[in-house]
């Protein structure tokens, strides 16, 4: 006998998709590709297995990229080649960037493994009742959502990836390289082609992608524009933020509730309009929360208080993003009103001399595994957090549409200055006028509002800070900060890739 | 003209027409040849000697047997005579040194522990290396079986007859897909026909410690260090001198005993032997056991037309499992801390600490775990209890005798299970409620059926010997297991079911033409259950010949020269052991608990597609060999030299596979090519023979050399893949594949040195020069196998005296320190996630340097070395019902070696975290009643 089937829990095709709980268990795989990183959690039969399991995690990877390449991030660890993310001096050998960029090609290609298993002919065949029909409908328009999201991260970063869709095979082939401004076009598309299908703004079950999420892409989208395509679209801004704004969401009351074990109950959900889910018990990865939450945590911190059981001493800012808060540098970080200061400054120094030393830097308190009443979250061990990563925000939609109103797009001024200071009230930061709102005001404003939550990268490059521009305290590698290459707006495709893949080219300057 | 006859099994002939003065040849396999003129006897009783010459030993080939003298292919067998001595558990270390071309490592000094066996290198990437292991009949699952420290074990080392090593294809291709790694052939003891009750009774005591430790600084020298270093707090300090090296090891004793009973009728014969080995490890808490029982019965039916043999062997292995997590916490504690705090909520040892919020006294979970805590707070035991029984039957067909039909249907069934505990003291324990608890349990079933018809007959017509094989087999693996783990009240189960299975046909023709000149082919055609139908069945053919000089006239009366054969071979063998059982199409895996995902308020198991190539087939490796078999006066002085010459294609590797082509990112898939060569010599040598004194050498020299031709469908001559992952940081590999060089070539800085010969701490030769250093300077350098490497044996006697030692040496390789560069450095003491410090690897003192430098090639050191092996003295005392053996045995006496580590002798060319080898002393005294 040679022709030899599972007997354990693992099915071929043909017969796991006989029992129709499938098709759902199928879309949770791709929204836990954002949160955990294989099918044992916290690790255990990965995915991927290029990287240790716990940094291939794709929110992991994704804040490493936005956030430790710019000045609201430093992490001060010897693994492999994680210290060039800072200084800007990476190569296309960089394992993180590699491994960003294979975990966000192995999400499309779930995405495209769901489409294909889910086409009406091979439901046909299956005999699928109509109920679970309909529900796989809106299945497949949330796992288009899910691809154009991480197609859109791999705009952002890699700018020319190769491109497959659901009509390609899956097997040893080699893809096609799209050029920039084809996936611009491609994302758009899927996105507008999806807008009705999916399920309205607040209405779907918690975590699940909504017509707000699709709202919420597209308004990046088009805020970026002139990055990806060179054309400004800013009015599309407007409009797509308008609708996120127009629908049910809700600022949450306080501005640390969104950051809690308890931010998908603490009415901090009103205002998270897609978040990436994790669960102390149930969803439990090295990356992620875990890592964000343990990695910031180390000198004379208190590891119970962010409810966790210890501290994993790595990532700090510099001063560029606390100086961000100080009307002069000279005022000590706690005397700052505004309640979005969240720093730790006790034992440890705002200047940092030696990036390997926790306490060069200030720590970072945003994110804790406690609820509002302090309670550490569901994991008695306090290892995992609950504490969900609010991926796309009212709080930024409110950012994005008085960006799009200061760069031309119409809206309205008076009504871009509300929305700043509805956020900036809600943190008991001094309100602004009109006369304030400048793209220099609302670039810094994005820091002090949303640092932290994986957009910074993006953000300095749309206003030309990143590379070329712009300095912070080890950028460039020097602890004074230098410029670097304006190459470096688009990361590298990764070696092993082009390697493998002979239709690549790789980006400019690397 | 020519006339003949064979006997019937129990000798007996007839012979017609033969005149007075015709010439009578009698000939058998393994025995000199007789001429006898005929002179009209009725009846000519014919006893033939057995063939002085050892190079006409019967060998094993796999589906039958040659003689040593017609193979054509490289085939070594290893006697008991030359086999290592000592306390020796595992039997691949009773050849270790014993063969061109074998390079046998131990994986270190567990107890039971097995070892890394390469014939001529291995050839593959991501495919097994091993070679196939064949005992008695059953191929073993080259994947081994779960719950045991090495599969071998399972195979008592004082019962096994001999080793038959089949290095090259022309020997190996009859077991085409599992060949290409070569195959060892085991056969264990069984009775003879006809022998008197033999009662055999064997003891060996062992001790054993090991021979150096990690250069650590002690705690003067480390609290020296913490209270120069600024910004560091020694008050964290503590006030003992501990030397944790010297509290995790301990002396190792063992004791190994053998009965063996065993007698032979005129159709019957069997052999019965119970062993019991006992050993503990040098690291405390380690302890190894193995009760096993071998039996072999030996039946002769129908005027011995039919023959049945049974090999049987029950094993119970039972293992303590120390944490070897010690052995690292060991070089890094601090030492100025006590072993012991009977204050502190840790089951009576010191751990690092603090105070919480709610005024508890928790361990800090970043810090290093006191390793006494680790080795006495953990309970991990598993037991392994396994028959592998063989049943053998051969028929010679009544009506012609030259064809005999010889079929095996055998099994290896293993279960296991086991434990692995943590009290909810042990700091090593996350959840301070709860304690940790893990129990695991498997099935191992191997299964197989073959069958062949052998026709051997002399056409006389032709002056050929023809020989002709052909069979059929199939073989089945099953492999079952489950692990249920309570870590944090969260049951986390897993079940796993892998099958997998092989179907055979096989055919071989040897001829001898003239006795001199020897051809012979072999095709094996295998199927494999982990390939799709298109891809599922392979021809691996193999063609040899031989020339037999020293039967041609003009050597045929020489002097010195008794034997001469040149042999050369040509075939193609394969490997599938490539990890998957079900590559080549898609399968569904659902998550386990602790990987679900949030929907509303329900949590959803997931269900991921696994990534797959439909195309996956066999890896195929094309051998060249040629070689040279000979023997001087008398073959007082004897050997072969081989060359070969090999290339791999379709070369299986796990290789990223291009993004977005596949669900993974990577794979393993057939990709690339590596071409290997070499030149292996073994001499014998009988120095000296005498009655009373003889001192006889083995010597051997392997010379070796494997690259990667191509790696990738690209064509990108840059392109490497990163390899060996080293300790000290996550993503951190020391090595690549990368076309045209070594597979394990190390990836390194060049190292900047000062006048003085110091490194510069960060300074790095900038290859590509742009002025700075990045990825793009790292670069190939050196490698961790050996350029050539050889093993001496020498053999003496004298009187009742013998005595016996090994040399091993290997040249070439290269080791990465990574307990120098992991622990090397300032910083990897002082600047640590909490209130600790960790002790540092005392090289700091040398470099001084601050920061890790784990890129650096300064820590790829040389790591040629000469190892006496062992050294066995015996002493043998004839009585006249009881025959008495004692021996002295020392195994690991002495490296030689510049290497700075431990031992220069690792795997895979990383030092990190090594379980030392012990040295060992064993007393041995075996009784022989008569």
């Amino acid at each position: 006998e040679l022709e030899l089937q599972p007997e354990d829990n693992r099915q071929s095709a043909e017969t796991v998709f006989k029992d129709s709980e499938s098709y759902k268990q199928f879309l949770a795989k791709l929204y836990a590709g954002l949160a955990i990183s294989g099918q044992e959690g916290p690790a255990g039969d990965p995915d991927l297995e290029g990287l240790d399991e716990g940094f291939s995690q794709y929110m992991r990877l994704y804040f490493m990229m936005q956030e430790l390449t710019t000045d609201e991030a430093v992490i001060g660890w010897n693994d492999g080649t994680i210290k060039d993310l800072h200084s800007q001096n990476w190569t296309s050998g960089n394992e993180f960037i590699r491994t960003m960029y294979s975990r966000l090609l192995y999400q499309v290609a779930l995405t495209n493994e769901f489409l294909r298993q889910t086409t009406p002919e091979l439901l046909d065949s299956r005999g699928v009742d109509d109920e679970t029909r309909a529900n796989i409908q809106d299945y497949r328009a949330e796992a288009r959502f899910l691809r154009a999201l991480s197609y859109y991260h791999t705009l952002d970063l890699f700018g020319n990836p190769p491109f497959v869709t659901e009509e390609d095979p899956i097997g040893a082939f080699l893809p096609e390289q799209i050029e920039r401004p084809a996936l611009f076009d491609y994302i758009e598309s899927e996105l507008l082609d999806i807008e009705d299908d999916l399920i309205a703004a607040g209405q779907n079950e918690y975590a699940r992608a909504d017509q707000g999420a699709a709202w919420m892409l597209l308004s990046k989208l088009y805020l970026n524009a002139p990055v990806y395509i060179g054309e400004d679209r800013n009015s599309d801004v407007i409009t797509y933020t308008e609708k996120v704004i127009n629908a049910s969401y809700q600022l949450s009351d306080s501005y640390q509730k969104l950051f809690l074990a308890d931010n998908n109950s603490n009415g901090a959900q009103n205002e998270i309009i897609f978040p990436v889910a994790f669960d102390g018990q149930k969803t439990q990865s090295y990356g992620g929360m875990t890592f964000i939450i343990h990695a910031s945590i180390g000198g004379d911190m208190d590891p119970e208080s962010f409810g966790v059981n210890s501290g994993w001493a790595g990532l700090r800012t510099t001063s560029a993003l606390v100086n961000k808060f100080l009307d002069n540098n000279d005022n000590p970080i706690e005397e700052v009103a505004d309640q979005r200061a969240l720093f730790f400054s006790e034992g440890q120094s705002k200047e940092i001399n030696d990036i390997s030393s926790f306490t060069d830097g200030y720590a970072v308190t945003k994110y804790k595994n406690v609820d509002v009443d302090g309670n550490q979250g569901s994991d008695a061990t306090g290892e995992f957090p609950d504490t969900d990563f609010p991926l796309f925000r009212l709080g930024d939609a409110y950012l994005m549409y008085a960006e799009a109103v200061v760069r031309g797009g119409g809206g309205s001024q008076s009504t871009a200055v509300g929305y700043i200071n509805d956020l900036r009230e809600r943190v008991g930061a001094e309100t602004i006028s009109g006369s304030d709102l400048t793209l220099d005001f609302i670039l810094s404003e994005r820091a002090r509002e949303l640092y932290w939550e994986a957009h910074r990268r993006t953000d300095l490059i749309r206003f030309n800070q990143f590379s070329e521009n712009g300095i912070w305290p080890y950028k460039g590698g020097v602890p004074q900060g230098a410029t670097t290459q304006s190459f470096r707006n688009l990361m590298p495709i990764p070696a092993a890739d082009l390697g493998v893949n002979t239709n690549l080219t790789q980006n400019p300057g690397y | 003209t020519s006339n003949g006859t064979t006997t019937d099994f129990d000798g007996n002939y007839t012979i017609e027409n033969v005149a007075t003065d015709d010439i009578l040849q009698f000939s058998f396999l393994g025995f000199a040849s007789q001429e006898i003129p005929y002179e009209g006897q009725a009846t000519l009783d014919v006893q033939l000697d057995e063939d002085q010459a050892t190079l006409d030993e019967v060998v094993l080939i796999g589906y039958g047997s040659t003689s040593e003298q017609d193979a054509t292919g490289a085939v070594e067998k290893i006697s008991p005579e030359e086999f290592n001595q000592g306390a020796v558990v595992s039997p691949e270390q009773l050849i270790s040194g014993k063969s061109a071309g074998v390079r046998i490592t131990s994986s270190g000094g567990a107890p039971g522990s097995g070892s890394e066996i390469r014939i001529r290198g291995g050839s593959s990437l991501s495919g097994d290396n091993s070679p196939l292991i064949v005992v008695d009949g059953i191929p073993l699952d080259q994947r081994g079986v779960q719950g045991v420290r090495n599969q071998l074990n399972s195979i008592n080392p004082s019962e096994i007859e001999d080793f038959v090593i089949l290095k090259d294809a022309a020997a190996t291709s009859i077991y085409g897909s599992r060949a290409s790694n070569g195959v060892i052939l085991i056969t264990t003891k069984s009775g003879k026909k006809n022998t008197d009750l033999s009662v055999e009774v064997d003891v060996k005591a062992s001790v054993g410690s090991i021979t150096d430790k990690v250069d650590v600084l002690d705690a003067a020298q480390f609290r020296e260090l913490i209270e120069n270093q600024p910004g560091t707090d020694p008050s964290l300090l503590g006030d003992d001198n501990t030397n944790w090296q010297d509290r995790i090891y301990q002396t190792s004793v063992g004791t190994i005993s053998n009965f063996t009973i065993s007698k032979g009728f005129e159709n019957f014969a069997f052999r019965v032997n119970y062993n019991n080995t006992v050993q503990t490890g040098v690291l405390r808490t380690d302890l190894y056991k193995r009760n096993a029982v071998n039996i072999s019965l030996n039946q002769d039916l129908f005027d011995n037309s039919l023959k049945l043999s049974l090999t049987s062997k029950g094993i119970i292995d039972e293992n303590e499992f120390a944490d070897d997590g010690a052995i690292g916490a060991a070089v890094g504690f601090d030492p100025t801390q006590s072993v012991n705090d009977s204050s502190l909520p840790f089951g009576g040892y010191f751990e690092f600490n603090r105070t919480n919020d709610n005024g508890d006294i928790v361990p800090l979970n970043q810090a290093t775990r006191n390793p006494l805590a680790l080795l006495y707070l953990r309970d991990s035991q598993g037991e392994t209890r396994r028959n592998i029984t063989n049943l053998n039957v051969e028929y010679r067909f009544p009506f012609l005798r030259e064809l005999k039909f010889n079929a095996n249907a055998g099994f290896d069934y293993a279960e296991n299970d086991g434990y692995n505990r943590r009290p909810f003291t042990s700091a090593a324990v996350t959840n301070v409620e709860s304690p940790y608890n893990e129990d695991y349990s498997g099935i191992n079933r191997n299964t197989l059926f073959d069958f062949y018809l052998n026709f051997k007959d002399e056409v006389n017509f032709l002056n050929t010997e023809v020989d002709l094989t052909a069979g059929h087999s199939y073989q089945e693996f099953y492999i079952q297991s489950q692990t249920r783990e309570n870590p944090n009240d969260i049951i986390t189960e897993t079940f796993d079911i892998n099958r997998n299975s092989l179907e055979s046909y096989f055919a071989r023709a040897s001829f001898d033409i003239a006795n001199k000149y020897l051809i012979s082919a072999s095709y094996r055609r295998d199927g494999s259950s982990r390939f799709s139908p298109d891809n599922r069945w392979s021809s691996f053919p193999s063609a040899s010949i031989g020339w037999k000089l020293h039967e041609e006239n003009f050597l045929k009366d020489s002097e010195t020269l008794n034997q001469l054969k040149l042999r050369a071979g040509y075939g193609i063998t394969g490997n599938q052991e490539i990890g998957p059982n079900y590559g080549y199409f898609g399968v569904y895996t659902p998550s386990i608990s602790g990987a679900q995902y949030q929907f509303g308020n329900q949590f959803f198991n997931t269900l991921r597609p696994e990534d797959f190539d439909e195309d996956l087939k066999w890896e195929e490796l094309e051998t060249y060999n040629a070689g040279i078999d000979f023997g001087f006066f008398d073959n007082r002085l004897s050997g072969s030299v081989d060359a070969y010459y090999r290339e791999t294609n379709d070369l299986l590797a796990t290789v990223p596979v291009p993004a977005g082509a596949n669900l993974s990112d990577l794979l393993v898939t057939n990709v690339g090519e590596t071409v290997s060569r070499g030149v292996e010599v073994g001499i014998n040598g009988d120095l000296v023979r005498s009655q009373d004194f003889n001192w006889s050498v083995n010597y051997n020299i392997s010379f070796q050399d494997l690259e990667i031709t191509k790696l990738s469908l690209g064509d990108d001559p840059d392109y490497f893949i990163p390899q060996g992952g080293i300790g000290g940081g996550v993503g951190n590999n020391i090595q690549l594949w990368k076309a045209g060089y070594d597979p394990s070539t190390f990836f390194v800085f060049r190292q900047v040195y000062n006048d003085q010969g110091q490194p510069i701490e960060g300074a790095y030769v900038d290859v590509n020069g742009d002025n700075e250093i990045t990825e793009a300077d790292r670069q190939p350098y050196k490698k961790a196998t050996p350029d050539y490497f050889m093993g001496l044996t020498n053999t003496l006697n004298y009187k009742n005296f013998d005595l016996s030692f090994t040399f091993r040496g290997s040249f070439g390789n290269y080791v990465y320190n990574n307990a120098q560069s992991s622990n090397g450095f300032i910083t990897a003491g002082t600047v640590t996630p909490q209130d600790y410090y960790s002790n540092l690897n005392s090289n700091v003192l040398e470099t001084n340097f601050q920061n890790s430098q784990f890129f650096s090639d300064y820590y790829v050191q040389s790591a040629d070395f000469v190892k006496l092996d062992n050294l066995s003295l015996g002493y043998f005392i004839p009585g006249e019902k009881i025959d008495i053996r004692p021996s002295v045995t020392v195994s690991n006496i002495l490296t030689i070696t510049d290497y700075e580590g431990l031992d220069p002798e690792i795997s895979n060319g990383i030092d990190n975290n090594f379980y030392p080898r012990s040295r060992t002393f064993v007393l041995g005294v075996n009784f022989q009643f008569k």
